[in-house]
């Protein structure tokens, strides 16, 4: 038994491998991704700063690999923040793999990083910044609207408890399978399950949101006299929130046309202050 | 006012410093107006504001190559505004709509000019093999946007402050009316633009479900939410036995 063990921190001894303190500093370092974003190649000072804890220690005498990975490190990079830390974990295997066999294809490490940043990116933008964030902000700001301050404190705690978990489990399996991650995730399926059930709920409270959050209250009477009601009225008799649900119809056809949003929300201001302005010459 | 200008600053800065700490949506408009109002000590109008800005800016969030208007100025701007003038929630937008535009111009210019500069110094370092420098050419890029933006929002709340309620008296009542009735179909946009997103034909009717709960029903987005969640369970859950069923279907004809 001993000598066994003996052998194995030999062993370890000679290999070179992150700790839990490493990854704990690829964890806190990967928070600081998006901050120095830049149109040239977007997240890449940020997503070197945060690989750099690990290529630092795993280089440390070979200055060859060291510099090839520092430059791996400021490539192109775009992927939604949270779900960074699974390539991060997975860049950090293949690293920790890199240092310790001489034979390693280096150009591995970033066929593997280009190919699974655009589907990250897809999944995690529809599934965080989409739906995680669209069910906190819809709940606190119908809190919101009355003055309770207790909604921007819901606000974050809704949206950072599950994002931050999401950055912990990414990075924790990231690491452990490595490049294996997404054949096993595909196996599974449950990937695909994941953003099914997102997306229902996401949706569910985007529906919710139109009957309560979107109001036009068109200021024309019908009728006259004791018997003037108005237009609203009409509309709600055939269905409650009729008018919301066709506004927010015709700004999903717009976006559907590919029209800009910054040209629908021109476009949007102008017509109203238009009508209001022909409505005050009358 | 100086005292004051000074806390605006480090609203702003915490703001722009989002990203910095996790993505978190520390620089949302509902929790930048909610700062204001604490400083400005009117936190119940600050919430209310924020409110109003979040759902203008719902849509507006960092995606791919594209950057959205700069809500940190505008919500902070916003929200100063309708606290020492006392006007409604509402007419924040008739300010904030533009000072979130033009911060953003700013903003794009730095992202473009002076990053990419400290990226190709970073590229540098990197061939020498030096880590901490490559670290460093972060943090510069942390420091350089960080400081001139939150002066920026903090220099307009001072000099801007006691000139724009001039300015936006003079604008006539039709103009601001408009606008307030562009507020209240500016959250279709945001709404629009995620339903998009998520949107195909396996979970469409679900859009029509949550909307059909708060319109007949009245139901709080809580209580949707939740809803939502046991109804993606049930669904999960009798998935897995329906697979199983027809399984054992299969086994009984053969």
């Amino acid at each position: 038994m001993t000598t066994n063990s003996n052998v194995h921190t030999e062993q370890n001894g000679g290999m070179k491998k992150l700790s839990q303190k490493d990854l704990r500093r690829i964890y806190w370092r990967s928070c600081q991704l998006d901050v120095s974003w830049n149109y040239e190649r977007q997240q890449n000072l940020g997503y070197s700063y945060a690989i750099s804890a690990a290529v630092d220690k795993l280089h440390k005498d070979n200055p060859e690999k060291k510099k090839n990975a520092l430059k791996r490190g400021l490539e192109f990079m775009a992927i939604t923040p949270q779900l960074s830390t699974l390539l991060l974990g997975i860049n950090a295997a293949m690293e920790e793999e890199n240092a310790n066999n001489p034979n390693f294809d280096e150009n591995a490490i970033n066929s593997v990083k280009t190919s699974l940043m655009g589907p990250l990116a897809g999944i995690g933008d529809s599934l965080i910044p989409g739906t995680l964030r669209i069910i906190a902000a819809g709940i606190a700001i119908s809190l919101a609207m009355s003055g309770n301050i207790m909604a921007p404190i819901l606000y974050l705690l809704i949206f950072n408890i599950p994002a931050f978990l999401i950055r912990y489990f990414c990075l924790k399996y990231g690491y452990k399978f490595g490049t294996s991650f997404l054949t096993t995730v595909e196996k599974t399926g449950i990937m695909d399950k994941v953003s099914y059930g997102a997306s229902i709920v996401g949706l569910m409270v985007i529906g919710g949101m139109i009957a309560s959050q979107i109001w036009l209250d068109l200021p024309i009477m019908v009728g006259s006299g004791d018997f003037a009601t108005p237009l609203t009225d009409y509309f709600d008799q055939i269905m409650p929130c009729l008018i919301p649900l066709g506004c927010f119809g015709g700004m999903y056809y717009l976006l559907g046309r590919k029209v800009k949003t910054t040209t629908i929300l021109i476009g949007l201001i102008i017509v109203c202050v238009a009508v209001c302005g022909i409505a005050a010459l009358f | 006012m100086l005292v004051q200008s000074i806390f605006i600053f480090f609203i702003a800065a915490l703001g722009y410093l989002n990203s910095f700490f996790g993505s978190s949506n520390l620089g949302r408009p509902l929790i930048m107006s909610t700062l204001v109002g604490l400083v400005l000590g009117d936190i119940r109008t600050g919430v209310m504001v924020g409110a109003t800005l979040e759902l203008v800016w719902l849509g507006v969030f960092p995606i791919g190559a594209s950057n959205p208007p700069d809500y940190v100025s505008g919500s902070v701007i916003g929200a100063a505004y309708v606290i020492t003038t006392g006007t409604d929630a509402a007419s924040a937008c008739v300010l904030a709509i533009p000072v979130a535009t033009l911060v953003q111009l700013f903003w794009d210019f730095l992202m473009m000019s002076a990053i990419p500069l400290l990226a190709a110094r970073a590229d540098h370092y990197a061939e020498e093999g030096n880590a901490k420098k490559v670290d460093w050419m972060h943090y510069w890029a942390i420091i350089i946007q960080t400081v001139p933006l939150a002066l920026i929002v903090s220099c307009g709340y001072y000099f801007g402050m006691p000139v724009i309620e001039q300015v936006i008296q003079a604008i006539p009542a039709w103009i601001t009316d408009g606008i307030a009735y562009a507020t209240g179909i500016i959250p279709a946009i945001g709404l629009a633009m995620i339903a998009r997103m998520l949107i195909n034909k396996k979970v469409a009717c679900f859009l029509f479900f949550g909307f059909l709960l708060a319109a007949y029903f009245n139901l709080s987005i809580i209580g949707i939410a939740c809803i939502a969640c046991v109804m993606v369970a049930i669904l999960m859950l009798n998935q897995n036995q329906t697979v199983r069923e027809e399984a054992v279907d299969d086994d009984n004809e053969f």
